[in-house]
């Protein structure tokens, strides 16, 4: 697992990943004729707000249906890897496909805002080899109107002044499994932070999680194979909230003592892990109670939150490369956006 | 005279080895060198073996053999004719001779040299060969020296030989490996009565560079040692563990755990003594190793350095 290997820019990379790639097109005769898909039309946004408080922030319109607003901050420092993301989605109110953005985000804003391009509209047909149907047409410009939000941490945005584009996406057919997806079906579902944690050379993987009333709180804990001493921790928070769904996550390239475990075999399991900041405290766990007890907790968007108690499950993996060449992967099967649980009592390796 | 790091003597070597024969002749008078090999045969002090040789695009090896240590001395010469040599072997000797043939010329059968037997013009250096190795554990001085001056008639032969180890050496059943800048350490475990002289076998290899001052020859120095031992010295009853004790040139214990970090760390007091030499320490966190079961695969620990 390499330090800082995680660029963090959150879900203003991510979602322009998905913004560009979302605007391909093609004119390509398609190969394996007879096994198609429909990749649905889509018009989709982005306003880059620039820097506030330390936060990347920005908004975006994945489809014509809904709105995030993103934050993000990444730091390097002490050659350990820290980045924190919240992400909040609430449905468009507005016409997208006619340049309106209209929503509220609960307590914390709300937005009205209308596309102004400015210049010629581009082209761009990244799908073409996989994709029939059209060109993808982005239109660079600003959004003019009014935008209010207060963060949960200490920001605060007032302003619509920024890049912003837009894209109109033709209906596509495209060859199986090439079709992209930009309706997902709920709101937890874009803000659900990904996971990047390569556990696939994990040999020590810790994994707790709670859920309660609408909040799924799951932290991860990791150690490849090869590594220094130390561990790479992902917090990942999920809530819906006034109508919005809020996703957090926290990632830090802990220092050595950060997770330690009984070694492959050893019964009763046990593990303690202590990241650093933003978190605080330690946690424990053991195989023999099956409890995850301690202080440890995470200072994040203003409040301070618990990390341990009755209502978490805990996962513990620790594998020898010698026996087990896969590491520990009980997160293989499970797509990168899940709320992933930790039952109780789930078998140790 | 600045020491430098294996790692840099590899890279220095590389380069060095990857000029064209028109570089290296630009050091002399611009003549492309012939394809030609010059070996000089002497006997060192307490039972060393010291054989020079001078390969086509003049880098001059001076190794030091006994039993099953070796050392080379590696620098460049600064003449570019084939039967004339100059170098210094930068505080530790000076070469200078002039080959002399005597007798006709012979095509022997060489090992490595195929069916393509090399043709080799016998005959004798004379001039200067100086040579005290480190706190004179060897040394060398003569006027004159039996040589012989080698010319491939294929492409591989006696100086290009390829190294292949014995076939049987590769039936290892475990294999450690620990590497740190300057220095290699090898632990291979057998089945009984795979390789001769025991159960196990030790190999360890270092690697210094001594910059060059503008215009002279840089000078690497390579020392290996392999020595064969009993089983009993490799023990791995757990696969995630190792204990180390092998025989001398080395002394002392390495010992392979994974802490509760899940850090394979390689500690102990475990060093190889080199002729002339301090113990070199062969254990420690900056050392990364490979462990290795036959038939499981191997774990891989990378070494913590400091922060620069």
């Amino acid at each position: 697992m390499g330090r800082g290997c995680v660029s963090f820019a959150v879900a203003g990379l991510v979602v322009t990943v998905m913004l560009l790639t979302a605007t391909g097109t093609g004119q390509a005769r398609l190969r394996g004729a007879g096994k198609f898909e429909v990749q649905q039309a889509v018009t989709a946004g982005f306003l880059r707000l620039g820097k506030e408080s330390g936060y990347r922030i920005g908004l975006y319109m994945p489809n014509e249906r809904v709105v995030l607003f993103f934050a993000s901050s990444s730091k390097k420092s002490d050659a350990f890897f820290n980045g924190t993301s919240s992400v909040y989605a609430v449905h468009n109110l507005g016409d997208l496909e006619h340049g309106v953005v209209r929503a509220r985000f609960g307590s914390m804003g709300w937005v009205s805002l209308r596309f102004r391009p400015s210049g010629r509209a581009r082209k761009r047909n990244p799908q073409a080899a996989v994709c029939e149907g059209g060109a993808t047409t982005i239109e660079d410009g600003t959004f003019v109107g009014h935008l209010s939000f207060r963060g949960e941490g200490d920001f605060h945005v007032s302003s619509a002044k920024g890049e912003a584009l837009l894209a109109h996406s033709p209906r596509l057919r495209c060859e199986k499994g090439y079709a992209l997806k930009f309706h997902p079906r709920s709101l937890r579902e874009y803000v659900a932070p990904i996971s990047l944690l390569p556990y696939e050379n994990s040999i020590a993987l810790l994994h707790a999680s709670t859920r309660s009333h609408g909040r799924y709180v799951g932290i991860t804990a990791a150690h490849g194979e090869g590594s220094p001493p130390g561990a790479y921790v992902q917090l990942r928070i999920v809530e819906s909230r006034q109508g919005m769904a809020i996703g957090h996550s926290v990632h830090v390239d802990g220092p050595p003592g950060t997770l330690l475990t009984s070694l492959p075999g050893a019964h009763p399991a046990t593990a303690t892990l202590a990241p650093p900041r933003p978190f605080h405290g330690k946690a424990a766990y053991s195989e023999e109670s099956d409890a995850w007890t301690g202080t440890l907790g995470v200072s994040l968007a203003g409040v301070s939150l618990p990390l341990t108690g009755p209502g978490f499950g805990v996962r513990l993996c620790v594998v020898s490369p010698l026996r087990d060449r896969d590491g520990c992967d009980f997160f293989k099967a499970e797509p990168p956006f899940v709320e992933r649980a930790a039952r109780p009592g789930w078998a140790l390796r | 005279m600045r020491m430098r790091r294996a790692a840099v003597a590899v890279l220095a070597l590389a380069a060095v080895s990857c000029l064209p024969g028109s570089a290296g002749a630009r050091v002399g008078h611009g003549r492309a060198p012939a394809n030609e090999w010059l070996g000089i045969e002497l006997e060192g002090t307490n039972g060393y073996s010291i054989h020079i040789s001078v390969n086509p695009r003049r880098h001059l090896i001076l190794q030091v053999t006994k039993e099953r240590f070796s050392a080379e001395y590696m620098t460049r010469d600064t003449l570019v004719d084939t039967d004339r040599v100059k170098a210094e072997l930068r505080g530790l000797g000076r070469i200078s001779v002039r080959f002399h043939p005597r007798g006709p010329v012979r095509h022997p059968s060489l090992r490595g040299c195929r069916k393509k037997r090399p043709m080799v013009q016998p005959g004798v250096v004379r001039g200067t060969i100086r040579f005290a190795a480190e706190r004179e554990y060897t040394q060398v001085e003569v006027r004159e020296a039996e040589a012989a001056i080698e010319r491939p008639t294929g492409g591989q032969c006696r100086y290009l030989v390829k190294f292949e180890p014995h076939p049987r050496e590769r039936e290892w059943v475990s294999k450690f490996s620990a590497h740190d800048e300057g220095v290699s350490f090898l632990a291979r475990k057998y089945r009984p009565g795979v390789i001769e002289d025991g159960g196990a076998v030790y190999f360890v290899e270092t690697g210094e560079a001594y910059e060059a001052a503008p215009g002279r020859a840089p000078l690497t120095i390579y020392r290996e040692v392999a020595v064969p031992a009993p089983a009993s010295t490799f023990r791995n009853s757990h696969p995630e563990h190792l204990i180390l004790s092998p025989p001398p040139p080395f002394s002392g214990t390495g010992t392979l755990a994974r802490t509760p970090e899940s850090v394979f760390a390689w500690e102990g007091d475990l060093s190889v003594q080199f002729p002339g030499l301090d113990p070199r320490p062969l254990a420690g966190p900056s050392f990364g190793s490979e462990n290795c079961l036959r038939g499981s695969g191997c774990v891989r620990q990378d070494g913590v350095h400091p922060e620069l």
